[in-house]
């Protein structure tokens, strides 16, 4: 334990000398945070649409109006026929094209179905969905509201409307980037600074020699390994801390579940990548190789865990090779306790995958990380 | 001089291939207690790869090794609690100072307390880096660095020292010292295990062993080696020194011929060579002012090993 210490220490003021990498560790996770939480707006407003109204009847633009009012749709233009509606859409001046069918003021009044076309551009799947789920639940809306006149003044939203298609968006209502990229952005970073720091901190002791006097001496793996990984689990916390706090500083975010669940679920998925840059430490004959390969599982796990694509919308052999990776469930679980309070017997499923790789990834670094030069 | 019979290393018959190069082949060597045991070779030759697998970093792929009494495969941590190691390259924190790096190798050798504030103040008296202590591991020359590294490799008092290159680049004032360092060190009963390539430390071993392509050559007290080479050494004084060696060069039982300055200098087996050589001089008609005998070094055996071995 003394030894273990001692190498704990040993890091510590290396760390402290190293200013920049410190800096950096410590300036990302709020960096970050701003870049994504503010740049990147995930959800999709502001579609601009062109309209084809062949009813031009009150209530025809009573619809238009209120499609615009939801603010997902700005209406860019009224068109004359579908040829407009193609070349707005080719030339980008719209995403989407409503067209209003004739006769759809009288269709309304005789309560016979009435069927609204939407035209979208399908270029971008998540403005494709957008569109689409909003326009269904709009249109929604609109039958209870037909349906039952008096009532809709007063209840915009009847429970009872007889075709409630209307999407339902829980625990995120608004739709807001920064609540949904907060426990992502935990995940993603404990698994770049855990894998690249521990990967790079043990092939820095072997390309400059250090190693050689560290495995000469009766320290035990353990202890040298223990030693060197200890400091960069705080700084793992810490990065942790510092997100969920610049989260709520800056965005509100919420916590509606137990932080110390939370810490302690960290505690698996930390472990997870400690062991695995062990073991690229192991491979990497250079830091500039084990930062390579940093990347390089880094990229991964950014595009198919769910951090920024939605899970479901991948295909299922992409699905089944995410389970592999520890952010997938850490993922789930962060945004399952942060945002929905979710206790640990809701995420009996992502703890147990969490445990399993932990122990194949630590039986692997074990396996491979002898107390031997080769 | 050693004084006793006390194996501190046994090595038998130890290997080490690399894929299909083979770095050591069937060496074996002892070292007594309190002896001073020199590992000399030309680079490739193999010394740190011996030296690694003496010291456990490095498993053999045959043989076997007793070090400090416990056989290294068996008990490599053993063995490690009891030795120091001085690796080649300058394997020291470069980001630490003097005493952080002193203090870390102090706690990883399992010092604590006042006993470890104790060898600290010792090693930093013994190696003159006490005014030091502050300085940053990597700003230090040369001279400073190997100190430093003797340092931290003797802190927990090893029985056994395996040093490789420990004077490669430091100045020989600095060289001069550490070898006194050395033998104080071995006077109190250490046993140094070093690699050098330097002839004026190979002699100041009580013991040598000659590695070449990773096999053991000769080993024994540097006077019987050189005894063993067999070489007479012959110095002419010529004007002419590179019309000279063109004469002498190949001239059968010439070992080795070399000029420094005037000063030609001949290395043949036997006495009859430097006659024939004196003779051959006399009808090229080149003035040779004078002509010494003198005695064979550990450099002169050495080079001749070492040539005999690339012929062969
Ligand atoms: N890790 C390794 N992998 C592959 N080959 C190696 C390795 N270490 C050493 N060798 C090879 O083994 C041979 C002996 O190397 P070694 O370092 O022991 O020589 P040396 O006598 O110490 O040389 P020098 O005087 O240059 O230090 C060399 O040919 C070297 O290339
Ligand atoms: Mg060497």
């Amino acid at each position: 334990m003394r030894r273990l210490l001692a190498v704990s220490l040993k890091e510590l003021r290396q760390l402290r000398r190293d200013r920049l990498t410190l800096a950096m560790m410590l300036s990302m996770p709020v960096s970050e945070l701003l870049l994504l939480g503010y740049a990147i707006n995930t959800d999709i407003r502001h579609i601009q649409t062109v309209v084809l109204d062949r009813d031009r009847s009150a209530a025809s633009r009573r619809l238009v109006v209120q499609m615009q009012a939801t603010g997902y749709y700005d209406i860019v233009g009224d068109v004359e026929n579908y040829e407009d509606i193609a070349r707005a859409l080719r030339s980008g001046r719209a995403t989407v094209g409503l067209v209003v069918p004739a006769r759809f003021s009288s269709d309304l009044t005789r309560r016979r179905p009435v069927r609204l076309q939407l035209l979208v551009d399908g270029s971008d799947p998540q403005i494709l969905g957008t569109a689409i789920d909003t326009a269904t639940g709009l249109a929604a809306a609109r039958s209870a509201e037909l349906a039952t006149p008096g009532l809709a003044q007063t209840h915009p939203r009847p429970a009872s409307a007889p075709l409630s298609f209307e999407p339902i968006i829980l625990y995120n209502p608004e739709q807001r980037t920064a609540v949904y990229i907060v426990p992502g952005l935990i995940g993603v970073l404990l698994t770049m600074t855990m894998v690249m720091l521990t990967a790079m901190a043990l092939t820095r002791e072997r390309e400059r020699g250090t190693l050689e006097a560290l495995i000469v001496s009766p320290a035990t793996r353990l202890e040298i390994v223990g030693g060197k990984i200890a400091p960069y689990i705080a700084i793992g916390y810490g990065q942790m801390t510092l997100v969920l706090l610049a989260g709520w500083w800056f965005f509100d975010v919420p916590t509606a579940g137990s932080l110390p669940l939370l810490y302690l679920l960290a505690a698996l998925f930390i472990a997870a990548h400690l062991a695995l840059g062990l073991l690229f430490s192991t491979v990497a004959r250079t830091q500039q190789q084990a930062m390579q390969m940093s990347f390089f599982f880094l990229l991964p796990n950014i595009l198919i865990t769910g951090f920024v694509f939605p899970f479901e919308s991948m295909p299922l052999s992409v699905q089944h090779l995410a389970q592999a990776l520890p952010l997938t469930h850490f993922l789930r679980v962060a945004r399952r306790i942060l945002l929905k309070g979710a206790h640990a017997e809701d995420m009996n499923h992502e703890i147990a995958w969490l445990a399993a790789i932990v122990a194949v990834f630590i039986a692997a670094a074990a396996v491979r990380f002898k107390k031997k030069l080769l | 001089m050693p004084d006793s019979d006390e194996l501190v290393v046994d090595a038998q018959h130890l290997s080490r291939r690399f894929g299909a190069h083979v770095a050591v082949r069937d060496v074996s060597l002892q070292v007594r207690r309190g002896e001073i045991f020199g590992v000399l070779g030309p680079n490739g030759a193999g010394k740190s790869t011996a030296l690694r697998m003496l010291c456990g970093v490095l498993d053999p792929t045959g043989g076997r090794a007793v070090v400090v009494g416990h056989d290294v495969a068996r008990e490599p941590e053993r063995v490690k609690a009891n030795i120091g190691y001085m690796t080649q390259s300058f394997s020291l924190y470069t980001d630490l100072t003097v005493a952080e790096n002193i203090g870390f190798y102090a706690s990883l050798y399992g010092l604590a307390g006042a006993a470890r504030r104790r060898r600290i103040d010792a090693v930093l008296h013994e190696s003159e880096l006490a005014a030091r202590t502050g300085q940053l591991a990597g700003e230090l020359s040369g001279g400073w660095k190997q100190r430093l590294a003797l340092a931290c490799a003797t802190i927990h008092q090893p029985p056994l020292i395996f040093l490789d290159e420990p004077t490669a680049g430091v100045d020989p004032l600095s060289r001069r010292e550490f070898w006194e360092r050395i033998h104080g060190l071995a006077a109190a009963g250490t046993t140094v295990v070093v690699t050098t390539h330097y002839m004026d430390e190979a002699e100041r071993c009580h013991r040598l062993a000659f590695i070449s392509h990773g096999e053991v050559f000769d080993s024994g007290r540097p006077d019987d080696i050189v005894a063993r080479a067999g070489l007479a050494i012959a110095e002419f004084i010529v004007d002419d020194v590179d019309q000279a060696t063109y004469l002498l060069q190949g001239l059968p039982g010439v070992e080795e011929c070399a000029h420094y300055g005037r000063v030609l200098r001949l290395a043949v087996h036997g006495g009859e060579p430097v006659a024939a050589a004196r003779a051959r001089l006399d009808r090229a008609g080149l003035a040779v002012h004078d002509m010494r005998e003198s005695r064979a070094t550990v450099e002169d055996a050495f080079v001749a090993m070492v040539r005999r071995e690339r012929r062969a």
